[in-house]
């Protein structure tokens, strides 16, 4: 009985819903902070201390407004996507170790589970988009599938590719191996330090920021495929999007900078504390490098980024794939 | 062909920061053409201009527009001394210059960041609005106010420029000097701007001489029409500069003609202030304007504004008309955004190419149609007609 | 790249924004505010409600018979023409430019009797 109690409160309070909706909005205020601080502003300042407040000021104000659905949309699918999309990304965030070497849910090749569910969450968008019969909605959600045609292949590259690690220590497809394997030498200070730049462009594609906002375009088809959308449902998807933040910048951690473990300088494990606090530093360093390639960059034409990632992307994260399950076996 | 989408841009929408519509025709990504309606931000100004006397309209003038009010304001003044006949003392031609390339730089420094932010990278938006707070401060120091200048007046200007102010400005100038040409760099050697703005948005140079295109529009095709230069008024005629132009014919040389012109501002204002001679700055003109027609044009930041004015011996003009450049640099927005044979325009261009005309509405919304009060007769003048009338001299 | 460099480099830097209302720049002293006018210099003329583009100021009798400028501060625009156009400089321009208010009889200056 009281396994499945705390089983269940695991998953609901820690580190589980709560914590990593915390974990969101507190990532959203970092990089609002450390954006505004990279062009020389302020960001949010007056809501609590230091702004800290702010995304979950925005994310109250619109859960207050009123909810239009547009005449000719298509009800069911327009109103469900913004749950799904919130519970898939929650649902992803139960697979990262935060405070031992195993995320809530662990077994045999979740990381192959994680790329399916990161390629769901796209057709979620495009539903999204398509349902809302509006054309800026219709064109946002085009955009969004032919982004994903460019940047799907490297990101699930990546991923695999950092499982490669796992061959010295046995092979394994699962995240409590590739943080096992970490123990002593975190995965990028060796031959993943390209599966580490791909993964950092792929995330940034996955999450829609510049310069691959491309589906979400502001100034060109006002909000793309988020258009129609206002008041609770748009609160649910910012907070999804929050959500997907902080699950990337912790899986970018977990796969190539060792996760919750203290190593290479200091090998084993600390407690539960210790733990979380180096997941969420690694996370954070991760998301400052997302913020200074949205900082420097502006936003790309469709067919230019998919020229850059077939040009590019997909022949490099191949190639590091081959490396990184090559150079272990000669190595070894 | 059957797929054609027509997507409204306008006239509410963030890319477009004054109403207008621009309704594209699109077959999936691709514009194939686009269709203008303009009209939303009128306000009757030269019909409030009979009721006022001139001196009121001055400063109806310089609120046309907000960003290059001075510009207005100086054409109407100039038009009134064309009917008066009284020549103005020197020192006021030059203060009056140094306001009017103030205001260029200050123009061209926000379309830069404007632009910038209509191609996503709003890093260099707050960048180079935050050094064209400088510019703001200097304008401050040297008018009393930031956006609306009220420094021109008929027969001179109201303000002097003392010798601190002067040092105050050089010292800007130099420190501004710095940040355009390190802007420039930037523009030139970033990959993803130049990706966004490299062959986007052609408008040929015959192209641009049948539409009509004035200020960077023209002059970025390779058009060498610059109003300071082909008519000089004000202090131009005894200041050396360059009137900058490029061949390219697309996004990228709007944007390095702004600059170039930006850095070139920046010399006359240094100059003038340097080769400025002592006296008064104003002449007492009359308040009655006796009857007569006539015309004041100079080089706004986006081209050739041209007042004329009407005079019938009262206080109040009888007839104000005033066309500014957007309206003849929007004919040339359809044409840039029609895709033909190689060279092909997609939906993420439109809101670049449409800002790299730095389009003003507040400038623009006027009537083009003309009515003859004593004979009762109206008629629309063609931009043909009104070539071959006004332009005469240039051949 | 240039820019990555320009970016982290401003990162260092101190934040280019003035918190205002808690610290505020000076304004020069010859910058276009608020004006104020002084009764007692003014002869009730009547210039500078001709000059004032926005009618501003008007005209209005006192109970002594005198003529006198009443100021409605929300059509003013700074222009300080008023100024110029008294013959007996009694107009004169301040530097105040916080004049936003809830009180809309606020926004109305009166002119008060004097003595000549």
């Amino acid at each position: 009985m009281t396994q499945e109690l705390t089983a269940i409160l695991g998953i609901l309070l820690f580190p589980g819903l709560l914590f990593f909706s915390i974990l969101g909005l507190f990532f959203e205020w970092i990089d609002r902070k450390f954006y505004a601080k990279l062009q020389n502003r302020v960001g949010p300042l007056y809501t609590g201390p230091w702004g800290l407040l702010q995304p979950f000021a925005d994310f109250v104000k619109l859960m207050s407004k009123e909810d239009i659905v547009p005449e000719g949309a298509d009800r069911p699918v327009f109103s469900s996507v913004p749950v799904f999309a919130l519970t898939l990304t929650f649902f992803a965030t139960l697979f990262l170790p935060v405070c031992g070497p195993q995320g809530i849910i662990s077994f045999e090749g979740d990381v192959v589970v994680l790329s399916v569910v990161l390629t769901i969450l796209v057709i979620l968008v495009f539903l999204g988009g398509f349902s809302s019969a509006s054309r800026y909605s219709e064109v946002g959600a085009e955009r969004s599938v032919l982004q994903l045609l460019g940047y799907e292949i490297p990101l699930v590259a990546s991923v695999l590719g950092a499982a490669a690690i796992t061959v010295s220590t046995g092979g394994s497809l699962s995240i409590n191996g590739i943080v096992e394997a970490q123990r002593d030498w975190w995965a990028i200070l060796g031959v993943q330090a390209l599966g580490f730049a791909i993964f950092l462009l792929a995330a940034q594609a996955e999450l829609e920021r510049v310069p691959f906002d491309i589906p979400e375009a502001e100034t060109e088809i006002v909000a793309g495929w988020t258009t129609e959308y206002s008041g609770r449902k748009l609160a649910l998807l910012r907070l999804a999007r929050d959500v997907e933040l902080a699950f990337l910048c912790g899986l970018g951690a977990t796969l190539f900078l060792g996760g919750p473990q203290p190593g290479p300088l200091v090998p084993g494990l600390g407690g539960v504390i210790i733990s979380t606090m180096l997941f969420v530093i690694k996370s954070v360093a991760v998301l400052l490098l997302l913020t200074i390639i949205r900082a420097a960059m502006s936003r790309l034409r469709i067919d230019q980024m998919i020229n850059f990632a077939w040009k590019w992307l997909v022949p490099l994260s191949l190639l590091q794939l081959l490396l990184a399950v090559v150079v272990p076996l000669v190595t070894a | 062909m059957s797929s054609l989408v027509d997507i409204p841009i306008g006239p509410q929408h963030p890319a477009i920061k004054e109403p207008i519509n621009i309704t594209c025709y699109v077959d999936g990504e691709q514009v194939i053409g686009a269709k203008l309606r303009l009209g939303y931000n009128h306000r009757g100004i030269e019909k409030a201009g009979e009721y006022q006397t001139f001196i009121q309209n001055l400063y109806i003038a310089e609120r046309i527009c907000g960003i290059c009010g001075i510009v207005h304001a100086f054409s109407l003044a100039q038009a009134t001394e064309d009917i008066i006949g009284k020549e103005i003392p020197r020192r006021a031609d030059y203060l009056r210059t140094i306001g009017l390339e103030l205001n260029r730089i200050h123009s061209h420094l926000l379309w830069l960041g404007v632009a910038a932010h209509e191609i996503g990278f709003d890093t260099l938006f707050m960048y180079v609005w935050r050094d064209r707070e400088m510019v703001m401060d200097v304008i401050e120091e040297f008018t009393g106010n930031r956006v609306t200048y009220a420094l021109v007046t008929i027969g001179g200007v109201r303000r002097d420029l003392p010798q601190e102010k002067a040092e105050k400005i050089l010292k800007v100038m130099d420190v501004l000097e710095e940040k355009v040409k390190k802007y420039k760099e930037m523009c030139l050697d970033e990959r993803t701007i130049r990706v966004r703005c490299d062959g986007v948005g052609i408008l040929r140079k015959e192209d641009a001489i049948a539409l009509c295109a004035v200020g960077p529009t023209a002059r970025a095709s390779g058009v060498p029409f610059d109003v300071r230069a082909d008519d000089p008024h004000a202090a131009y005629d005894e200041i050396p500069f360059k009137v900058v132009t490029y061949d390219t014919c697309d996004v990228t040389a709007r944007l390095l003609v702004r600059i170039d012109e930006t850095l070139e501002s920046i010399n006359i204002i240094r100059e003038s202030i340097r080769k400025m001679p002592s006296g008064p700055i104003r002449a007492r003109l009359p308040r009655i304007v006796p009857a007569g027609e006539g015309v004041g044009r100079t080089e706004a930041p986006r081209g050739e504004v041209f007042h004329y004015v009407r005079a019938s011996g009262s206080e109040k003009p009888f007839r104000w008309k005033v066309r500014a450049p957007s309206l003849a640099n929007f004919l040339s927005v359809p044409v840039m955004l029609t895709s033909k044979g190689d060279y092909v325009v997609y939906i993420a261009d439109v809101p670049i190419v449409f800002a790299s005309i730095d389009p003003c509405m507040s400038c623009t919304d006027r009537a083009v149609k003309f009515v003859d009060v004593s004979s009762g007769k109206s008629w629309v003048w063609t931009f043909g007609q009104i070539k071959r009338i006004y332009w005469r001299d240039r051949s | 790249m240039p820019i990555f460099r320009e970016v982290l480099k401003t990162a260092l830097q101190k934040r280019a924004t003035i918190l205002y209302p808690f610290e505020k720049r000076d304004v020069p002293s010859d910058y276009r505010g608020k004006i104020e006018i002084d009764y007692d210099q003014c002869v009730g003329c009547g210039l500078c409600s001709r000059d004032c583009p926005s009618q501003a100021l008007v005209m209005v009798t006192l109970s002594n018979g005198k003529k006198k400028p009443k100021y409605f501060l929300a059509r003013c625009t700074f222009c300080s023409q008023c100024v110029e156009s008294c013959p007996r400089k009694a107009i004169k321009t301040t530097q105040v430019y916080e004049l936003a208010t809830y009180n809309r009889k606020a926004e109305v200056v009166e002119p008060c009797g004097t003595s000549r």
